[in-house]
């Protein structure tokens, strides 16, 4: 990875996603540089996997445009696709075939040249050197999320999109998974992630943007939004503990009812 | 920095090869599928005999029977199947991510089943010569085996349109069992005469009949005449109508 740290390499402008007569995201402008961690908070339904679906090329936005890399995911899909990685919030492998057998099957797909030593520097890299062998749904939910984060890397991309990773996962899994994280970001990579958890987005997150019905209410770094934000009167009603927190101006910006 | 997308050839060559090592793990239900057509070409040895003695050839009548079960199978209870869990799983979405066209992925898929299509066809070959002493001649062979391609593409045609209007994974099963169900049952004894005279002319145009009749003439190629043209040409508008509105209607996840 060479790229220019502060370059954009994601970016999202007027972005619009209907299902039917529901609109799901609304005019979502936003951009992910090289070597940054940004992260997408909001309430179940407020359109981040939606927007996340059309990053990857997995719904057609009704409007808007996409580019990664300097690549239009509609007019160059497949220049777009390449150099993005995707860690899906649902990750299922075919659950007949080994976890080594997933890892070549995605390196030929990237046409990634993959010796028997790569392989096994992968494997042991993510300690699951005694695993190769094993089926996919016989991992642990934190060996599943190194499966399919090396899948999601394997071929260097410069932006990698994350949905929910750490969902499910142990203290100790997440936080490997952050140092993974930061790792890339050390590296040039950009990262998008989805994510609930407000520890997560001012742990790793560089810039954070918080969506609500469709749309995108904020977008600075984790401090900066507290301190926007630590004046509002709905921020103050949230606080728990007198000092206030990420948590508590998400609280105050989304509302306390809960979304189904 | 410089984008380089991956050669589609290459991308495919590792489809298949992860699909047909799927289809190895899954080999308990591939001899499944090969012992229904045997089985019955193998109690089909006296209706063979008697049916030669009738003056019919009851060689063409049994083998045609057993490969249009063997490619029901393939295409009901196989393709069908094996795409509404991949779908309810995510594997799809999971490939779709990546910079390959999404037709490569669901190719790989059919090029499989289209070795399976061989392998039956083979499967009844040889049973049929060794057990019931049926043998072709060899433009019989060839073309029986490209009519097999037609009739294999019906039933993935079908099959494709059963998981293309049902999303759920245990309803397509449960929907591809009673259809593979009720064309065995009604095509076969249908076929047989057994529901009447005015019901074996109707399955005679069905997707099991159509199917039946093109292998059985191509089994004899100087017996080919107008109603197995006929039936050629209605097999392959079953086909590309199943599989237009299979394709049309669906859908690459089931959210």
């Amino acid at each position: 990875m060479n790229n220019q740290s502060g370059s954009s390499i994601l970016q999202v402008d007027g972005l619009n996603v209907s299902y039917g007569s529901f609109h799901a995201v609304r005019n979502v402008s936003f951009d992910v540089k090289a070597g940054e961690i940004f992260g997408f908070l909001g309430p179940n339904g407020a359109g981040k996997t939606s927007t996340l679906s059309a990053v990857e090329g997995l719904l057609k936005p009704q409007s808007g445009t996409i580019s990664v890399a300097g690549f239009d995911t509609k007019k160059k899909p497949l220049y777009a696709k390449a150099n993005m990685g995707v860690q899906l919030q649902a990750t299922s492998f075919q659950p007949e075939l080994t976890v080594a057998e997933i890892i070549k099957l995605y390196a030929g797909i990237y046409c990634v040249d993959l010796t028997k030593e790569k392989l096994q520097n992968i494997l042991e890299e993510i300690k699951l050197e005694s695993s190769s062998s094993k089926r996919f749904k016989e991992l642990s939910g934190g060996q599943q999320q190194r499966v399919s984060l090396v899948i999601a890397t394997i071929h260097d991309p410069v932006l990698v999109l994350m949905d929910e990773p750490t969902t499910g996962l142990d203290p100790q899994s997440r936080r490997q998974l952050w140092e993974r994280m930061e790792n890339m970001r050390d590296k040039g990579h950009g990262i998008l992630l989805t994510t609930h958890s407000m520890e997560e987005a001012e742990a790793v997150c560089d810039r954070i943007a918080i969506m609500d019905h469709g749309n995108v209410i904020t977008i600075d770094t984790p401090q900066s939004i507290i301190d926007t934000h630590r004046n509002n009167q709905a921020v103050i009603n949230a606080s728990r503990r007198g000092k206030i927190t990420l948590e508590d101006v998400f609280i105050g910006l989304t509302g306390k009812t809960v979304r189904t | 920095m410089q984008t380089v997308i991956p050669k589609t050839s290459a991308a495919l060559l590792s489809l298949l090869r992860a699909d047909f090592k799927t289809q190895w793990r899954n080999r308990r239900s591939v001899v499944l599928l090969l012992l229904v057509p045997v089985i019955i070409l193998i109690s089909w040895k006296g209706l063979i005999e008697q049916m030669n003695k009738a003056g019919k050839n009851g060689g063409a009548f049994a083998l045609s029977s057993c490969i249009t079960i063997g490619l029901t199978a393939i295409g009901l209870m196989g393709y069908s199947n094996a795409i509404a869990r991949d779908r309810d799983k995510g594997v799809f979405q999971r490939l779709r991510v990546t910079p390959v066209p999404t037709w490569s992925i669901m190719a790989s898929r059919l090029i499989v089943q289209l070795l399976l299509i061989l392998l039956v066809t083979t499967f009844v070959f040889i049973v049929g010569s060794e057990y019931d002493k049926v043998n072709l001649t060899p433009a019989g062979y060839v073309l029986t085996y490209l009519t097999a391609f037609v009739g294999g593409a019906l039933y993935l045609g079908l099959g494709q349109m059963i998981v293309g209007l049902v999303k759920n994974a245990e309803t397509v099963n449960s929907t591809t069992r009673l259809v593979y169900f009720l064309f065995i049952m009604v095509g076969m004894f249908g076929d047989l005469g057994v529901l009447g005279n005015e019901f074996q002319k109707i399955i005679r145009w069905t997707p099991y009949g159509t199917v039946k009749n093109i292998l059985a003439s191509s089994m004899q190629p100087s017996n080919w005449d107008n109603t197995s043209t006929l039936a050629l040409l209605a097999t392959l508008g079953y086909a590309l109508l199943f599989s237009f509105l299979g394709i049309k209607n669906f859908k690459w996840n089931t959210n």
